[in-house]
């Protein structure tokens, strides 16, 4: 390649020129703009001063898998306040208008003014209907303070849905650091539930007016006709799996108790019911949060703000033994004639372990249906720690299902490695795993876990992963965006689900089945009953199950704390919910004894919920 | 030693300097006396006493040391960088302060006297031939290691300073036209392709003439036009099939007006600001846009709208007029210098004097899109003022040192 001389004076002129050329156009420009325009920006400088305002978008809607509305958004006003035209000898009477203490107006002011003066700020969020009508009484007295108009979330139906729905919060000084530009002080944000998870597409998109107001603070109009502004952009809606009838029944099965239901369509993962229990009222959070009610939620010994489907870590109990089932006849290590015959406990070396009955001799798939706790005691030595832990896992356990909402837990599922960490080489003996065999011990599962473990059953290893948002409805371009979810399958023979499933069904529609009580008038279902002891009260009561049994629509999981028997606690929720969402109703004539009090059983043929109280027997 | 002085001291660049400082001064207490940002104006003169000190230091070093310290000052700074990415503060979205006590350190400001001295180092080598491609390369990698480190902040505006020192850099090193024209074309086309069809092809033609008026060889000339070619349409493919909102991201960056959220708020304002202050503005203290704050932070990137707005038409040309002595006096200091690396810095520090200065007016003027760059001496801000006071004294020296070899 030619090249000229080194700093030649030839380039020196054309860069010479080029920094000519460059002041020219600046000169030009600032000619144009000072002296032919000049008097045209003067005229905005001095009676138009241009203010930004910022129009917020509706949050989107959510709905159920029926397509009816669940979530709903009502007006809300709130107090703003531009620091620059705050007179501050009003804030006294702002501070008892408002019952605001006059400090945390005042602070409320500065961190404004620290944002920008002469932008309004929130002072208070959903004011209530008295202190609109003295504000707007006084308004003409308070420069510099306005009303807003935005919207809360209001709940149509009478599910709760409080931790898989979530709430939003205004928004944290930590979350404005991380979550970025978009959001500014004083906006709400989804806090948990899928209110978190789907943040970005429920908020939509904030639009900005531009006001001219002259010097006085006064609005002339729009600035440039509004030719600049930004309409606000809508949230999108959101199409849960929920079933938003199943959701109500299961709640008002499991008031008064702590625990969870989870149910889970197995033929693609939609989440038809999740309950954590207690709940609390998402009412309580649209708008302002008292500082009362927040403690009183913090502080009650029940925890009604853990989320007990996806959070908690119970051993699963009897429930699990179909994974000792699996992990023995896949490995050949019995196959259906094996039998063993049970005399109502399991010697161990010293220890004895207990079963609840005598049994005589059992093969695998009576042990599943009178839950033969004999049977997979010994099994369990027969299969070993690994063999067990690896099928255990290709349920899902010992990890995140994964599910859309933020707060899971992925459990415990011990394996050789784990208890050689925690105990130390050889420090652990093979009666550690005796208890593993009947889902007990050091095993820790999610009832969330449990559904999708359940669906697995039911549709023989094929697995969809388990989610909350069916779809999601683009208001913008009209279109219907799905959601794209895992789906993957695990090796079983088809023999050993015969009898494994079989088992189950039995357990339900069997004599001498443990878990009779979830039966439904007209379908076959089938399940498994779990009675999980711990050392704080009474045994947690599990049941999965799912029906019908040819073609299952439904898997569920229903686990409560602290009351004794899964057959008798926990079944007779999980057939009520099953019924309720395959017939749309509940059709049997008699209830059977929920041993708790429910409500919500029946709907009115006009579409509201009809309360009706049933009482239970056993706890009178 | 009044001859000693006009020997050897550089008044045209000293005063320039301080005359600009002085206006920034002037300005950043306008704007700021009645607002939360109201010691800015004591930290801003802090600064400058320090950055005093700094340019004294720099002057009072023989510029043979530092041409032999600037590989390690330039790697040492470059460490910062990496450091800075690792523990930085996160101030506007991008990671490039340190915090130290009370006041922030921006790296890449200093890293940008770094590149350019390392940079002037090797083309100074007399092993080094601006005729080979892989020693322009080598010079080119240079620039571009810094660059990749800033991108990863990211601060897209702080890297293109670096590539727009280099190119003038390398073309006054002695690097053919038609190096210029191939290194320069792809990213103009590439923009141009993402404004739009109609000024990808005009902008097309201007290459193509161009490439025919530099009578390089056929072949190589068809070469870049192909590339340029195939750049342009490949960019505007993609850009087809981004998903919307990175289509708009783009759209946003190119034009900013269309985003009032940002920066095309500040665009109006400025403008409003500057152009209602007409031919003699509307006096000190008294621009109605500065005093009531329409302009978010105008102090650090919007800091020439204040002269603008309040010393009106002739406030605004003289400031343009100190800057034009200033770059003009680099330019013919490069011209005249003895010494290659002396040559290359001197050059090398006018171009960044002048990027600088027209991106940010050009910003405040509606010309240019809102990169957030610094205007030279007048925006408030330590790091950036103390690094343009160094190269003042790197200046300095070298026109001190201007008739050794």
């Amino acid at each position: 390649m030619i090249t000229e001389e080194f700093g030649s004076s030839r380039r020196k002129t054309i860069l010479t020129i080029v920094l000519w050329l460059g002041f020219a156009v600046l000169v030009g420009r600032l000619y144009q703009l000072q002296y032919i325009y000049s008097a045209e920006y003067g005229k905005k400088s001095e009676e138009n001063s241009i203010r930004k305002v910022v129009e917020e978008p509706i949050r989107g809607y959510v709905y159920d898998r029926k397509g009816e509305l669940i979530v709903d958004n009502r007006p809300s006003y709130s107090v703003m306040l531009t620091p620059i035209d705050f007179d501050k000898k009003n804030l006294s009477f702002l501070s008892w208008i408002l019952k605001m203490p006059e400090d945390a107006i005042r602070e409320k002011i500065k961190r404004a003014r620290q944002y920008n003066p002469f932008a309004p700020a929130r002072i208070k969020r959903d004011i209530d209907f008295p202190t609109l009508s003295v504000l707007e009484e006084y308004k003409d007295k308070l420069p510099g303070v306005k009303i807003q108009t935005e919207s809360k979330r209001y709940y149509t139906t009478p599910a709760h849905a409080s931790h898989l729905l979530g709430y939003v919060k205004e928004i944290s000084d930590y979350q404005l650091e991380k979550l970025g530009d978009y959001y500014q002080q004083g906006d709400v944000v989804g806090s948990i539930g899928i209110e978190a998870k789907y943040e970005k597409y429920l908020r939509g998109e904030k639009g900005f007016e531009f006001i001219s107001q002259n010097a006085k603070g006064q609005i002339i109009g729009n600035f440039n006709n509004g030719k600049d502004d930004i309409p606000p952009k809508d949230g999108l809606d959101l199409h849960l799996a929920i079933d938003a009838d199943v959701q109500a029944l299961a709640e008002s099965l499991m008031t008064n108790r702590r625990g969870a239901v989870v149910a889970i369509d197995p033929n693609n993962g939609g989440v038809i019911a999740m309950v954590s229990s207690p709940d609390y009222n998402l009412t309580d959070f649209s708008g302002v949060t008292s500082p009362e009610t927040w403690k009183a939620l913090n502080d009650d010994q029940n925890k009604p703000l853990f989320n007990r489907a996806t959070l908690t870590r119970y051993p699963p109990g009897s429930t699990f033994k179909m994974i000792l089932a699996i992990a023995a006849l896949e490995n050949h290590v019995i196959d259906e004639n094996f039998r063993i015959v049970c005399h109502g406990s399991f010697k161990f070396g010293n220890r004895i372990f207990k079963d609840e009955h005598v049994h005589g001799s059992v093969n695998v798939v009576e042990a599943i249906q009178k839950s033969c706790n004999v049977f997979f005691y010994q099994l369990m030595l027969k299969v070993g720690l690994d063999p067990w832990a690896d099928v255990g896992k290709e349920f899902g356990f010992g990890q995140l299902a994964d599910i859309d909402i933020l707060e899971e837990n992925p459990g415990l599922l011990p394996t050789t490695d784990y208890f050689n960490r925690v105990y130390g080489k050889g420090k652990w003996t093979q009666g550690y795993l005796v208890s593993l065999g009947i889902g007990q011990g050091e095993l820790g599962v999610t009832p969330l876990q449990m559904a999708d473990y359940t669906a697995m059953l039911a549709n023989k290893g094929h697995h969809y992963q388990p989610h909350i948002v069916d779809y999601i409805y683009n208001k913008w371009t009209h279109k219907s965006d799905t959601v794209a979810y895992k789906e993957d399958s695990i090796h079983v023979s088809e023999h050993t689900w015969d009898l494994v499933r079989e088992g189950m069904r039995r357990a339900v529609m069997s004599p001498g089945g443990t878990g009779w009580e979830a039966r439904i008038p007209g379908i076959e279902v089938a399940g498994k009953t779990g009675t999980a002891q711990n050392p704080h009260g009474k045994s947690h009561a599990w049941f999965i199950g799912f029906a019908p049994y040819d073609h299952p629509k439904i898997a569920i999981c229903v686990l409560v704390e602290n009351v004794g028997y899964g057959g008798s606690f926990a079944a007779p929720i999980a057939g009520l919910c099953m019924e309720k969402y395959l017939y749309g109703e509940i059709i049997r004539n008699q209830l059977p004894a929920l041993r708790t009090t429910t409500a919500l059983l029946h709907r009115e043929s006009n579409g509201t919920p009809h309360v009706a109280a049933v009482q239970g027997s056993a706890h009178q | 030693m009044n001859s000693f002085f006009k020997e050897y001291f550089d008044h045209t660049v000293f005063w320039t300097a301080l005359a600009l400082i002085a206006v920034g001064l002037i300005s950043i207490y306008s704007a700021t006396f009645d607002t939360q940002a109201g010691r800015s104006f004591e930290h801003q003169l802090l600064w400058a006493a320090i950055g005093f000190v700094l340019m004294i230091l720099t002057l009072a070093t023989p510029l043979r040391i530092i041409q032999r310290s600037s590989y390690v000052a330039y790697f040492l700074s470059l460490s910062l960088l990496i450091v800075v990415l690792a523990i930085g503060r996160k101030v506007y979205g991008s990671t490039s302060w340190f915090g130290i006590g009370g006041f922030g350190i921006q790296p890449s400001e200093f890293v940008k006297v770094t590149t350019l001295l390392a940079l002037a180092s090797y083309l100074s080598r007399s092993d080094v031939s601006i005729g080979k491609a892989t020693d322009v390369l080598k010079a080119f990698s240079i620039v571009l290691l810094p660059v990749a480190l800033i991108m990863l902040q990211p601060d897209l505006g702080t890297s293109i300073t670096f590539i727009a020192m280099a190119l003038p850099v390398l073309y006054w090193a002695g690097v053919s036209q038609f190096l210029v024209v191939a290194l320069l074309t792809p990213p103009l086309i590439a923009i141009a392709a993402l404004v739009g069809t109609t000024t990808f092809i005009v902008v097309l033609a201007i290459v193509g003439i161009t490439l025919y008026f530099l009578r390089e060889d056929t072949f190589s000339a068809s070469v870049i036009f192909g590339v340029n070619v195939v750049i342009g349409i490949f960019v505007q493919v993609m850009y087809e099939k981004l998903p919307l909102y990175q289509q708009k991201r783009i759209s946003t960056f190119l034009n900013p007006n269309n985003d009032p959220l940002g920066a095309g708020y500040n665009v109006i304002q400025a403008k409003v600001a500057i152009g209602s202050g007409g031919l003699l503005g509307k006096g000190y203290l008294h621009g109605t846009q500065t005093q009531l704050n329409f302009i978010p932070k105008q102090w650090t990137d919007f800091i020439f709208c204040v002269p603008g707005e309040e010393f009106g038409f002739v406030g605004a040309i003289v400031i343009l007029v100190l800057f034009a002595i200033l770059l003009l006096h680099g330019l013919k200091l490069a011209h005249i210098v003895k010494n290659k690396f002396g040559s290359v810095v001197a050059l090398g520090i006018t171009a960044l004097f002048a990027f600088h200065m027209f991106v940010n007016i050009g910003m405040s003027l509606g010309l240019m899109p809102v990169i957030g760059i610094p205007l030279p001496f007048l925006s408030y801000g330590g790091s950036s003022l103390c690094s343009y006071m160094i190269m003042v004294g790197i200046l300095m020296n070298v026109y001190a040192n201007r008739k050794e070899y």
